[in-house]
């Protein structure tokens, strides 16, 4: 009995210090969840980068599923994101929207051209009022749209293999069939 | 310029009172410096009205009110400053949607929703008490009412 009772500080502190340890080395902070997970897209409107006439809506990306890309050329992440995007557009055939944060449209259209354009439209969020009504704090970003035009899915950063494979690509074959 | 010009002028006047130079460019080096001050201030109070004008309200509740919720949102990109004193472009949009959103008369409340439903509970920087909250709130009465025997016990 007296033993237990001089061990017992020792598990709490021992308790306490895991805690504590794992909160320091394993949270992701800036990995904040959003709570639009399973509601609608918020209503956008952007005008389209390649012509200003056309407009990029969210009724565009319903009824099959889509990613949303939010990314800019002065995104440096986006640059180490962008082949893969390519990738899932051609070799996956699943189509992704973008919308182009915060950028000057002018660099935007030369940075697709140079790279490849992986997107089937481009919106362009100059103001980064799109950006705030779908939660976004960083770029890039990728939502994965229902075709029912929910949110699934949002994955902060760069999408990489891993990624794509284990999570995102399994989400997609779940929520519609794709080729 | 202005301080170039009122330096000559002030030689002008040492220049023709020779008999009271010294004295006099001793005075005229305190009013540069004087001069100087103003300036200085003048320009911090334009400053100031400028940051005032960036959103400027016509009802002092609404600015109020602006005020306060700006320094109760959590800037997300630099974590521990809320959105007023922050100037990272981000906190910059917050700002400006919450300016926006107490313009269209959205009470505290339905501005704090929305926030929370985007970016969530996290961005406030006071956590509201709910599900999710309640350990959080209720923890510190726990752990007193828990050790609050062996405190006894010590007497």
């Amino acid at each position: 009995m007296q033993t237990i009772k001089k061990i017992i500080p020792f598990l709490i502190l021992f308790a306490l210090l895991g805690i504590l340890g794992k909160e320091l080395f394993y949270a992701k902070p800036n990995e904040i969840p959003s709570a639009l997970l399973g509601e609608d897209l918020p209503n956008f409107q952007l005008p389209n980068l390649f012509s200003s006439k056309k407009v990029v809506a969210q009724k565009d990306l319903v009824g099959r599923v889509t990613l949303l890309n939010i990314w800019a050329t002065w995104c440096y992440a986006c640059s180490i994101e962008h082949p893969l995007l390519l990738k899932i557009s051609e070799k996956y055939h699943v189509p992704i929207y973008g919308i182009d944060y915060k950028d000057d449209p002018k660099d935007a259209i030369a940075w697709l051209v140079k790279n490849g354009n992986p997107y089937v439209m481009v919106g362009k969020d100059r103001l980064g009022n799109v950006a705030i009504d779908l939660g976004v704090y960083g770029t890039p970003e990728t939502f994965v749209i229902s075709p029912q035009g929910k949110i699934v899915y949002r994955h902060i950063g760069a999408i990489d293999q891993k990624a794509w494979d284990e999570i995102l690509y399994p989400l997609i074959k779940k929520y519609g069939n794709i080729a | 310029m202005i301080v170039a010009r009122i330096k000559s002028a002030l030689w002008i006047v040492t220049a023709q009172a020779p008999f009271r130079k010294r004295r006099l460019v001793w005075i005229g080096k305190g009013a540069n410096l004087l001069l100087l001050w103003i300036l200085l201030i003048a320009i911090f109070c334009l400053n100031m009205a400028h940051a005032e004008n960036l959103h400027p309200f016509t009802a002092p509740d609404d600015a109020s009110r602006f005020q306060q919720l700006t320094k109760e949102i959590r800037c997300v990109v630099c974590q521990n400053q809320n959105i007023a004193d922050s100037n990272a472009p981000l906190a910059n949009d917050l700002r400006e949607k919450v300016y926006q959103m107490v313009l269209e008369k959205k009470s505290n409340k339905e501005i704090k929703e929305y926030l929370v439903k985007r970016y969530g509970e996290f961005i406030l920087l006071q956590p509201r008490l709910n599900k999710l909250t309640f350990f959080l709130w209720v923890f510190p009465f726990l752990a007193l009412a828990g050790i609050l025997p062996f405190l006894l016990r010590l007497k």
